[in-house]
Order: structure tokens, then C-alpha cells, then sequence
């Protein structure tokens, strides 16, 4: 490797990885946190059965999964200020992956509710509780716990995707690695350092998923497989 | 202090209970024997209303109920004055054992932690696992789960327990152990209905048994007559197929 490369290398990591620290970290975090809210809410729609609003769910769980993230990015952003609602395109950015993220994390949430064995929900009746006693204190504690790897994997795969939001002008580090490379034409090398930098992101969340099971399990009981 | 009139269940088109009658007062301790199929864990669950009954009338404590169309808030107040013990336990997987006991009574009985736990530890001592109350359900053996249960049911001071074959799913030699727990509480006067395979469990604990077969009640009687004077036939050869079996 050239010294000229090692020099582009070493000047652009720190500015990189600080887009990643200031722009893809914060667009995962906000997103994936309101996404998480999205899909705990149309999960338990869902299963309590609510009238009307299951429907809506369905649906909208139904066009999200059904079209690609970047058409929604595209439709939000440009499409949107045809009709009047123009947005940032940071909030915008977060907007659609909640929403995208959500309905995908919907079903997971719904899945380990309904892997809850229904006993749980008698025997919090037959003591006295409430539905949504027991929902808050017995079944959905448990449903964390199934929820979480699949969740995780939700978690690192959006990591990822938020080097679309550079589609629709945010600057976080893929675009600011893309702006780089239109200087110094050094593709290669560039690419593989922001690549680095993704998987870094990624290594500190997957440690983050095991330390979260080994505790959830504690809590737990230590009971995971089970016959 | 509980009776039932007309009792009928329909379940997927299935006549499961075909009109029940019973009775119990307080203190008694009533056996529901009888084939596998007859109704009897149906039964059980129309009593604590985890099943909607078709038909059917109930009187507990001097109040009149009509089963089918009891308000969610009448079935809240009954519970109160009831208890429940399921064949597989279900304990709350992510609760201690402690915690199993003291959760309805914070969270349904709003009472003050420190009660509850002291209430709790009163109820874990009679079952003698007093030493698990920091153990979750999935480090307890069945029968341990299954004392931890009866805790409580009883930890809730109820008027009655409902028992729904509460050894069926336990090991050959921990079934004594629940037994002999369920027989200390018929002792010290508690009312129980007891769902079971355990025909010496019942001739020797329970005052009435209940004989269910098809959804009907085919015998209603006092545990001594019903072994020892029984005439009819069925009830007969169903107990010669079980001395078979053994």
C-alpha cells in the first residue's frame, strides 16, 4: 500500500467514524428505540384483538414488509412534498426506518407472546389479576426473553441499512466515505475501511446481546431450553 | 356454601357436561373420580370460570349466580374467594418461588409487600419449601413446582381450592409428597375439589365424591357410601379395570 493511501486512510478514519458516532449511531438508536414502541404496541393489537385497529395493523404490516426500504425512503422524502409535508431529511430518515423497522419487529413481538404457554395467563387469572397485569408482569417479561436474539439481529441488520439514509441526503458514514473517495478516487481501500468500521458497530452489539441473554436469563431462572 | 344446578358445557359442537349438579359445604373435602374424557377437568374450570359455562346455576355464599352471564367484575370478586391448582402447575416461569406466592396478593390484593412476603413465608413452610423461596420454578423438581402452587392457592386464604388433578403430571414417587400436603389442608379443614386418578387418595381424604362420566354426574355421594354400598354396575367395573391396571 501506497504511503499516499496509508495517509488517506489514517486522516479520513477519524472523520468517518465520527459521522458514524454522530449520524449512524443516533439514527439507529432513536429509530430502533421507536420501532421497538411500534412493534410491542401493534403485537399486543394483535393478540388482544382489537377490533378495527387489528386490521389496520395487519395492513400496514402488510405494505411495509411488501415494498423495499429504499422505495420508502424515496416516497417519504421526495415523494411527500408533493403533497405539502416536506420533511428534514434526519427525522425523515427516522421516520421511515421506525416505521419499516417496526413492522417487521411487530411479528417477532407477537411470536414470543404467543409462545408464552397460555397457563401462565390462567394461573395470573385464578390469583386475581388482571389481563393486563399479567401481560405487564409475567407474559411479556418472558416474551423479552424470546424476543431478544431475533430482536438483536433486527438491531444489526438496521445498523447497516442506515447507509441508505445517505440516498436521501443524511450525512452519515456511508455518504461521508462516498465523499472521500470522489476526492481521492481510492475505492478500494476506503470501502474496506468504512466495511471495518460497520462490522465494528456490529461486534460491540452482538457482545451487548450476550451479556443482555446472560442477564435476562438470570432473571429468568436460567431456563432457556427446556424440555 | 357452593352449588351448582344445571351445569352445561358444548365444546366445538362436543357435549362436554350434560347438566351437573353438586354441593359442597364448608370444610368438605369432594372427590371428582371417573374416566378420563367424562368431563371432569370441564367441570373444574366452569367452577373457576377459565371456561364459560353453556348453562347453569351457581350459589356461593348465600349469593346467586347465573353462570353463563356473570360480569367479568363478578368472576374478579369470586376469584378473590377461590383458588386454582393446575395438573402442569404454571407457576410464573420468571417469578422465584416467593414471588409466585406473594404476586397475586401485591398485585391483585393490593397488600403491602411486607405482609405478603411474611403471609408467603407462612404458606411456603406448610408446604415445606420454605428453603426455595429464592429458587425459580425451573430449578424446582414437579413436585416441588407443585407444592409451590398449593402455596399459593392457599397463601390467598381462600374459601375453596380447586384441585385439577394436581399429581397427573408428576413422577411415580413424588406423587406422596403433594398428596400428603393436600391431606394436611383437608385435615386442618379446608374446602377442597379435587379432580383425581388417586382412588386411595380419595377414600381415605375426601368426605363426597363426585362420580362424572359422559358429562354426567352418574354418583353424588358420601365417600363412605360410595365404596362401600356402590351399586351401580359402571362405577363398579370401572374400579375392577383400575385394580386391573394395578
Amino acid at each position: 500500500m501506497s504511503e499516499r493511501v496509508v495517509n488517506i486512510l489514517l486522516t479520513s478514519f477519524p472523520r468517518i467514524l465520527g459521522q458514524g458516532l454522530l449520524v449512524t449511531i443516533p439514527l439507529t438508536v432513536i429509530s430502533f428505540s421507536l420501532a421497538l414502541v411500534i412493534a410491542v404496541i401493534c403485537a399486543m393489537i394483535q393478540i388482544a384483538d382489537v377490533k378495527g385497529l387489528k386490521q389496520l395493523v395487519r395492513f400496514y404490516i402488510w405494505v411495509i414488509r411488501g415494498t423495499p426500504l429504499m422505495v420508502q425512503l424515496y416516497l417519504v422524502y421526495f415523494g411527500l412534498p408533493d403533497l405539502g409535508i416536506m420533511l428534514p431529511a434526519f427525522p425523515c430518515a427516522v421516520a421511515v426506518f421506525a416505521l419499516n423497522e417496526g413492522a417487521y419487529c411487530a411479528e417477532t413481538v407477537r411470536a414470543a407472546i404467543e409462545a408464552v404457554p397460555h397457563g401462565q395467563m390462567e394461573a395470573g387469572y385464578c390469583v386475581g389479576m388482571s389481563y393486563t397485569q399479567i401481560m405487564r408482569r409475567v407474559v411479556l417479561p418472558q416474551a423479552f426473553r424470546t424476543a431478544f436474539p431475533p430482536l438483536s439481529n433486527s438491531l444489526i441488520s438496521m445498523v447497516k441499512d442506515t447507509s441508505l439514509a445517505a440516498n436521501i441526503t443524511v450525512t452519515e458514514m456511508f455518504m461521508t466515505t462516498q465523499r472521500v473517495v470522489g476526492r481521492t478516487y481510492e475505492a478500494l481501500a476506503l470501502y474496506s475501511e468504512v466495511a471495518v468500521i460497520y462490522l465494528l458497530f456490529c461486534t460491540v452489539i452482538t457482545r451487548l446481546q450476550r451479556m443482555g441473554e446472560r442477564k435476562l436469563n438470570a432473571m429468568n431462572g436460567g431456563n432457556v431450553i427446556r424440555a | 356454601m357452593l352449588e351448582i344446578k344445571g351445569l352445561r358445557k358444548s365444546i366445538g359442537g362436543n357435549e362436554i357436561l350434560r347438566g351437573v349438579d353438586l354441593s359442597i359445604e364448608k370444610g368438605d373435602v369432594l372427590a371428582v373420580l371417573g374416566p378420563s374424557g367424562g368431563g371432569k377437568t370441564t367441570l373444574l374450570r366452569c367452577l373457576n370460570y377459565l371456561e364459560r359455562a353453556d348453562a347453569g346455576t351457581m350459589t356461593f355464599l348465600g349469593r346467586e349466580m347465573d353462570m353463563p352471564a356473570v360480569s367479568r367484575r363478578e368472576i374478579a370478586e369470586y376469584r378473590r374467594h377461590t383458588a386454582f391448582v393446575f395438573q402442569s402447575f404454571n407457576l410464573f416461569s420468571n417469578k422465584t418461588a416467593l414471588q409466585n406466592v406473594t404476586e397475586g396478593l401485591i398485585v391483585a390484593r393490593k397488600m403491602a409487600k411486607s405482609e405478603a412476603e411474611e403471609r408467603a413465608m407462612g404458606a411456603l413452610e406448610r408446604v415445606g419449601l420454605a428453603d426455595k423461596r429464592d429458587a425459580y420454578p425451573s430449578q424446582l423438581s414437579g413436585g416441588q413446582q407443585q407444592r409451590v402452587a398449593i402455596a399459593r392457592a392457599v397463601a390467598g386464604e381462600p374459601d375453596v381450592i380447586f384441585f385439577d388433578e394436581p399429581t397427573s403430571a408428576l413422577d411415580p414417587e413424588l406423587i406422596g409428597g403433594v398428596l400428603d400436603v393436600i391431606q394436611d389442608l383437608a385435615e386442618d379443614g379446608m374446602t377442597m375439589i379435587v379432580v383425581t386418578h388417586e382412588v386411595h387418595f380419595a377414600r381415605n381424604v375426601s368426605g363426597k365424591v363426585l362420580f362424572m362420566e359422559d358429562g354426567r354426574a352418574l354418583a353424588f355421594a358420601p365417600t363412605k357410601t360410595f365404596f362401600e354400598e356402590q351399586k351401580l354396575e359402571r362405577i363398579q367395573s370401572f374400579f375392577r379395570s383400575l385394580d386391573r391396571k394395578e
